[in-house]
């Protein structure tokens, strides 16, 4: 994935101010940084739901809002903050995202089983996905975005609300697929999460990337929690306020 | 540091949402100045048709129409928020869960911050032209009294709305209910009959005399009895204004106790998620979301999810029942009221298309996969489209057997469906590029009648439109029809399906290519704010 230049504005607000980053292929990329930095606007502009004011995304080579077609079929996402068709099961669900990818039902129906037994979601489940717990919804979102094995991932805070055991579930999945040749984009404000999977980590803040590399070179000799505190800034501790409370 | 809190800051807090609402927002600016003179231009109708009587100094005309009238503006305030505007939902009762507040405080808050609107204002003004007629035949004493009345009129007004689209809410939100729903909003639907009857009579054979006594009838009810206080102190029949008083205030109270109980429900509704069936299925993922026969491709996919969303959808499935209540209720008005049964044709098929016009706002940010997995805008528009055909055309057959039932002729069934087809195809046409363009975001509340302030309006013109556009395009074959009616026997269904075949394909044209353009735009405008 490369993005070039991308700026968006919001009315007045700039949410995205000129991000370019390089995502080498077969990497596990965290992109960091605090709540409104601009990750999901970045992100959407990156996979082709939202467009940009100016600057390029590719995807694999292929340009995102120029040729959506060949990009977006090589792309699985997991948005943030986005419903999913949420009156159908999981089972139906997944065969919605398949038959839309053109996969053969065939082929729907056995990976559909195989991600929905993984997951622990139950592959001949009939509940509705709106009435899934938070975390099922991330596992079900996930597994749409994975079903037509696309060799690019874009996921949202894929971690957001998920407990810990479907938490190490999905970072298994996630470190099996980048061992396997696949890139893995994903954002977060978890640091352990990232300091653990990824081997690139880019550092968002007000619409700016600060601090962008490989791990090694990002953290130096301190902590990814440190580097965070210090690129961003802000007040981590409190003095004699709240003395109320 | 718990003070007493009044009902003021609900209506602050409901003018500061529209006021943030139309900020920086070009078009919604344009439709909130449309919106104000729309409400400006009922407003001086409605005064002057109120007036009327007292110009001509008739009392006999005044009790005859005030009631009647004030009923009108009642039963409007009941069924235009359920068919066509919805309720502006900016203040939804779900967001004051957390806050300590009696439930007293909460509903007269609500209920002011509903009086604080344009219908509410509109309404007011329109029914002032009451007391102008009131203070000319009676005095100020009895204008006075008028006044007390339009007051109470426009609170019953607020409170029957809110009170039954928030019943409607409730109870089409769970599966037992849904179907109770339906039937009761048909009965409500048909109530409105009688009414209609009297007055098209009426008017027809202007017997003024079975409308004045309809009206004095009508005067004892909730409807009139606020609208016709002034009226009684006129005619010197003083002595019936505390009871009409009673009579109001009562159907008042119970309506916002009503409204209370319904709005409770809704805001537990949203912690407790309702338990559904778990039962579990052998079958396949793509033959759990395929029908029988749909093709196993991208195609079917989309109409299968199509066909279950406007039945699961609560919102989708709001708009399918109230259609197919107008569907069957407007012909029989009409038959009813002795006139022609097939007269309303071409506007219940334009009406059915009517349900697409924000398809895309009902899907809400889900919209987003179809955007990732790259659904082109043709399949997309024709897919849409053929679900709602699924559930829509057997209804449109059902209506064109209850109008050549009841214009008494069989033999005109052919004829009247095709002009339903090509009404329907016409209306399609208009609405599939208007989904895209002027898509609007719904709130994410579970109430298939709420609207996001400035919503309503936009809905509502909208419809108003397309009605009139569709109308307007369907005419000429109408009239054809009725200068070759024996012939139009036998060509009617193969050139109304050609015609709405027509319409619809170059619509559908015009929505795909725009949506291939648009795709990323169109989620933008479907996205709530939060």
């Amino acid at each position: 994935m490369s993005l070039r230049g991308l700026v968006k504005r919001f009315e007045t607000k700039l949410a995205v101010a000129g991000v370019s980053l390089e995502v080498p292929a077969g990497s596990f990329y965290g992109l960091l940084g605090p709540n409104g930095a601009g990750k999901t606007t970045t992100l959407s502009m990156a996979v082709g739901l939202l467009r940009p004011d100016e600057g390029r995304a590719f995807l694999l080579g292929y340009d995102v809002w120029t040729d959506p077609v060949a990009a977006k079929s090589r792309l699985g996402v997991l948005p943030d903050g986005v419903r999913l068709f949420d009156r159908l099961t999981g089972p139906e669900l997944l065969a919605y995202h398949g038959l839309l990818r053109g996969m053969d039902a065939a082929t729907v129906d056995q990976r559909a089983r195989e991600l929905l037994e993984v997951l622990e979601l139950g592959a001949g489940n009939r509940t509705l996905v709106v009435d899934y717990s938070a975390g099922m919804k991330k596992k079900i979102g996930l597994a749409c975005a994975l079903l037509h094995a696309p060799r690019l991932l874009v996921l949202d805070e894929p971690f957001e609300a998920v407990d810990p055991v479907s938490a190490a579930l999905i970072r298994d999945i996630l470190q099996r697929y980048v061992a396997g040749g696949g890139t893995v984009v994903f954002s977060s404000h978890v640091m352990e999460i990232v300091e653990r999977l990824c081997d690139h980590v880019a550092i968002m803040s007000s619409g700016v990337l600060r601090l962008h590399g490989t791990l090694a070179e990002v953290r130096g000799d301190k902590s990814l929690e440190e580097v965070f505190v210090q690129v961003v800034g802000g007040r981590v501790a409190t003095g004699s306020e709240l003395a109320w409370l | 540091m718990t003070g007493k809190v009044g009902a003021w800051p609900f209506v602050r807090l409901k003018l500061r949402l529209t006021a943030n609402g139309l900020r920086g927002r070009s078009t919604r600016i344009a439709l909130f100045v449309l919106g104000v003179v729309f409400a400006g231009f009922f407003a001086i109708a409605g005064y002057s048709s109120f007036a009327i009587p007292g110009v001509l100094d008739s009392l006999f005309a005044a009790e005859s129409a005030l009631p009647l009238g004030g009923a009108t503006l009642i039963l409007g305030w009941l069924f235009l928020p359920l068919v066509f505007f919805g309720v502006d939902e900016s203040l939804d009762p779900a967001r004051f869960a957390l806050l300590p507040l009696p439930r007293r405080t909460l509903i007269t808050g609500l209920f002011a911050a509903a009086l604080a609107g344009l219908p509410a204002l509109a309404t007011l003004a329109a029914s002032a032209g009451m007391v102008d007629t009131v203070a000319r035949l009676g005095g100020p004493a009895a204008a006075a009294a008028q006044a007390v009345g339009i007051l109470l009129g426009l609170l019953l007004c607020v409170a029957v709305s809110r009170a039954v689209t928030s019943a409607f809410a409730t109870a089409l939100r769970s599966r037992r209910s849904r179907d109770l729903a339906a039937i009761s909003l048909a009965l409500l639907a048909a109530a409105i009959g009688p009414l209609q009857l009297a007055a098209l009579a009426g008017a027809q054979r202007a017997d003024w005399d079975t409308v004045a006594a309809v009206s004095r009838v009508v005067a004892w009810t909730p409807l009139g009895a606020p609208y016709s206080l002034g009226l009684d102190v006129a005619a010197g029949r003083a002595w019936q204004v505390p009871l009409k008083l009673l009579i109001s205030l009562a159907a008042i109270a119970a309506l916002l106790w009503w409204w209370s109980r319904t709005v409770e429900s809704a805001m537990v509704g949203i912690a407790g998620a309702s338990s559904r069936r778990t039962s579990t299925s052998t079958r396949s993922p793509v033959d759990l979301l395929l029908f029988r026969r749909a093709p196993r491709t991208r195609f079917g996919a989309l109409v299968s999810r199509e066909i279950r969303y406007w039945w699961r959808d609560a919102k989708r499935r709001a708009n399918l029942i109230t259609f197919s209540v107008a569907a069957l209720f407007l012909p029989i008005s009409l038959a009813v009221s002795a006139s022609a049964p097939g007269g309303m044709t071409i506007f219940v098929g334009v009406l059915a298309a009517l349900a697409l016009a924000n398809q895309f706002g009902f899907d809400g940010t889900a919209y987003a996969a179809n955007i990732t997995t790259g659904v082109p805008g043709r399949l997309e528009i024709n897919s849409r489209a053929l679900a709602h055909a699924i559930y829509t055309i057997p209804m449109l057959l059902a209506t064109a057997v209850l109008i050549t039932l009841l214009s008494g002729n069989p033999a005109r069934l052919p004829g009247t469906l095709g002009l339903l087809l090509a009404a329907y195809g016409v209306g399609l046409g208009l609405v599939l590029p208007l989904s895209i363009r002027a898509a609007y975001a719904l709130p994410d509340t579970p109430n298939p009648f709420a609207m996001s302030s400035g919503g309503g309006a936009t809905k509502g013109f909208l419809a108003l439109g397309v009605l009139l556009a569709g109308v307007l395009i369907s005419l000429p074959l109408q009239v054809i029809s009725l200068f070759i009616a024996p012939i139009w026997l036998w060509i009617g269904l193969p050139v109304g399906i050609a015609y709405g075949t027509a319409a619809y394909l170059i619509g559908s044209n015009v929505a795909a290519t725009q949506l291939d353009k648009r795709m990323p735009e169109l989620l933008t405008a479907i996205t709530p704010n939060r």
